[in-house]
C-alpha cells in the first residue's frame, strides 16, 4: 500500500483487512491519486485513476439530468472480480474511491466497510487552520457548484 | 543481469509498495539466485501481510533452499489467507511425503485436485501415492526429519490421546483446529466414510476472526458459539482459547441443544489439553 | 401488506427480536428490512451473509448438506438466519432475552415462503 499522506494509512489498511480487496484506489474527485494498494504499475495506477474520475463524472451528470441527487455507488458485477466505484467525503475535500474485489469477498462487506473507512478517515484529518493550497480542478469544480446552487440548476 | 531481471529490479525500486516483487523473486528463483530472491520475498510478505501469493513465493524459496520447516510455516500462512490456494496445499502434500505421512500428503492433494480439478501435475502425484497407502506396498523414501512442530497427522483410527477422553460418543465428530485452519485432535468423517478431517479444518481457518466480527459490529459483544442446523446433521462451533476453534458434529437425531453442551464440554476439555501442552 | 411485509412481521412479533431482514446472500445487501433503532441493517446483511456463505463451505466440507438454520451467539444477544430459497436468506437479530426457540419455528416456516 502507498499512501500520499500518513493519515490515510490506517483507515485504509483497515478497510483492505476488513474486505478483502484486491485492488484499492483512492483520488481526489479530479483524479489525483491520493493512496493505492496491489497496483503492479504506476501508468495502470494513473490510467485507472484518470477513467474512474471519468466514470463518476459521467454518472454524475447523468444524475443530475434525471433529476437524482448524486448517486452513492457504481457496482460492476464480473465473473471473476467486481469493482466498487463510490466517493466519499474527507475534510480535504471529495475523494473517489476504485475498488475491485473477487468472489472471496461480497459487494455488501466491501461497501459496509469502505463507507467505515470513510469515517475514520474524516475522523483521522488533520486539523489544520490554514485552508489547503487551491488546485486548478478544485477551483472549476467549486466555481460551477457555486453557479448551479445560486441559479437553481 | 538477465533482462527481465534487469527491468523488474528497475521497476521494484522505481515503485517499492509495488507487486513487481512477485515476478523478480520467482525470476531469481528459477535462475537459482535463491538468496537474493528470499530477501525480495520476505520484503515483500513484510509490506503486504495479507497476501497469500507472498507467502507461497517465500514457502517455494525456503524449500528451494532446503529449509523445509520455514517452507512449511510459510505455505501454513499461505492457506491461512486463502485456505483452497493449490500451491500452499500442494507444497505441504510434499513436505508430508518427505516426513514419511503419506496418508496426509494424500489429504492434502486431494483438497488441492478439489479447489483446481483442472491442474493436471495433482492426480498423477495421487495416483503415485495411493497404492503406498496400502499396508504390503513398498515402503516410501527415507523420512527427512522435520522439527518436532511439524507432526504428521495422525492416520485414520489410530487413538489421538487423551483430548476428548470420556465425551460422549468419543472424539470422532469432534474437531480442533488452531487459527491457521491446521487440526490439533479430533477425527471427523465426511461423506463415505472418508476422513474429512483436514478439509473441514482448513474451511474454520478465520471464523473465528469473522464471527467476532459481526457479534462485535452488531453490538453484540463477544461471540461465543456457532450452531448450524443441516439435513444431514448439526454442526457446534466454539473457541475453546483465543487461538483455537473447535467443532462438534454430530447426528440430527441429537437436538442442537444437546449437541451444544457435548460442544461445551468438549471446549473444556480442549482448553485443559492446551494449558497442558504448553 | 406484500408478502415480504407479512414474513418479517411474523419474525419481529417474537418476543426480543430486535430487526428482521430479508438478505441476498451472495452480495450481503439487504432486500428488505424491518429493524428497532439502533440496528445495522447494512452491517448486519453484509456480515451475516458472508458468515453463511463461509458455514456453507464448512458444512459442504462435512458432507451434512447446506445450513439450514444457523445462529451465532455474542454476549450480548444473537443472530439467526435462516436460507431461503435461491440467494435469500432470512435474518433475525434477537436480544440476549428472546425466545430463540420460537424466532426459530417462524424463522424456517417463513423461509419456505422466500420465493
Amino acid at each position: 500500500m502507498r499512501a500520499l499522506e500518513p493519515w490515510v494509512v490506517e483507515p485504509l489498511q483497515s478497510f483492505l483487512t476488513e474486505s478483502s480487496a484486491r485492488l484499492t484506489l483512492l483520488m481526489t474527485s479530479s483524479g489525483q491519486v491520493v493512496a493505492q494498494h496491489g497496483f503492479g504499475r504506476s501508468l495502470d495506477v494513473m490510467t485507472a485513476a484518470a477513467l474512474a474520475a471519468a466514470i463518476v463524472a459521467s454518472t454524475e451528470e447523468l444524475a443530475r439530468l434525471v433529476g437524482a441527487t448524486r448517486f452513492g455507488a457504481l457496482v460492476h458485477h464480473g465473473v471473476r472480480q467486481s469493482c466498487l466505484l463510490s466517493s466519499l467525503s474527507t475534510p480535504r475535500g471529495r475523494w473517489i474511491g476504485l475498488v475491485v474485489f473477487g468472489p472471496e469477498t461480497s459487494v455488501g462487506i466491501v461497501q459496509l466497510f469502505f463507507d467505515r473507512m470513510g469515517q475514520e478517515l474524516a475522523a483521522a484529518a488533520p486539523r489544520d487552520q490554514s485552508k489547503p493550497p487551491m488546485l486548478a480542478a478544485n477551483f472549476e469544480t467549486e466555481l460551477r457548484d457555486s453557479l448551479n446552487a445560486l441559479f437553481g440548476r | 543481469m538477465n533482462d527481465d531481471i534487469r527491468s523488474l529490479t528497475a521497476r521494484l525500486a522505481d515503485e517499492p509498495s509495488s507487486l513487481a516483487f512477485l515476478e523478480l523473486a520467482e525470476a531469481l528463483r528459477r535462475r537459482g539466485r535463491l538468496d537474493a530472491a528470499y530477501k525480495v520475498a520476505r520484503g515483500g510478505v513484510s509490506r503486504y501481510p495479507g497476501l497469500a501469493d507472498a507467502y507461497d513465493l517465500v514457502a517455494r524459496i525456503l524449500s528451494d533452499m532446503g529449509d523445509l520447516a520455514g517452507a512449511f510455516d510459510a505455505w501454513s500462512s499461505a492457506l491461512q489467507l486463502d485456505p483452497m490456494r493449490v500451491g500452499a496445499l500442494k507444497g505441504i502434500a510434499f513436505l508430508y511425503f518427505r516426513a514419511g505421512d503419506v496418508a496426509a500428503a494424500v489429504a492434502h492433494l486431494q483438497r488441492a485436485a478439489e479447489a483446481d480439478p483442472d491442474d493436471a501435475s495433482i492426480l498423477p502425484a495421487l495416483d503415485r501415492l495411493r497404492p503406498e497407502t496400502a499396508p504390503d506396498t513398498a515402503p516410501s523414501p527415507a523420512p527427512v526429519a522435520l522439527p518436532a512442530a511439524v507432526e504428521p497427522a495422525p492416520a485414520a483410527g489410530s487413538p489421538t490421546g487423551a483430548l476428548f477422553e470420556g465425551i460422549e460418543g468419543g472424539e470422532e465428530g469432534l474437531l480442533l483446529v488452531d487459527t491457521h485452519g491446521l487440526r490439533l485432535g479430533g477425527t471427523l468423517a465426511g461423506a463415505q466414510g472418508t476422513d474429512a478431517s483436514d478439509r473441514v479444518a482448513a474451511q474454520l481457518a478465520g471464523l473465528s476472526r469473522e464471527a467476532a466480527r459481526a457479534t462485535r459490529l452488531l453490538g453484540l459483544g463477544g461471540w461465543h458459539s456457532i450452531a448450524v442446523e443441516a439435513p444431514d446433521g448439526h454442526l457446534v462451533l466454539s473457541a475453546p482459547t483465543g487461538d483455537s476453534i473447535l467443532l462438534a458434529c454430530r447426528d440430527r437425531s441429537l437436538p442442537l441443544a444437546r449437541v451444544g453442551l457435548l460442544a461445551e464440554r468438549a471446549a473444556r476439555a480442549a482448553r485443559a489439553w492446551l494449558e497442558a501442552m504448553e | 401488506m406484500t408478502q415480504t411485509s407479512t414474513v418479517l412481521d411474523r419474525i419481529t412479533r417474537v418476543p426480543g427480536v430486535r430487526g428482521a431482514l430479508i438478505v441476498s446472500a451472495e452480495d450481503g445487501l439487504v432486500v428488505a428490512e424491518q429493524l428497532m433503532d439502533g440496528v445495522d441493517g447494512r452491517a448486519a446483511a453484509a456480515l451475516t451473509g458472508s458468515l453463511v456463505a463461509r458455514l456453507a463451505r464448512a458444512t459442504a466440507a462435512t458432507g451434512l448438506g447446506p445450513p439450514g438454520f444457523v445462529q451465532l451467539r455474542g454476549d450480548g444477544g444473537a443472530v439467526l438466519a435462516a436460507p431461503g430459497a435461491g440467494e435469500l436468506v432470512l435474518v433475525a437479530v434477537v436480544g440476549p432475552d428472546a425466545n430463540i426457540g420460537l424466532a426459530r419455528l417462524e424463522m424456517l416456516d417463513a423461509a419456505g415462503q422466500l420465493a
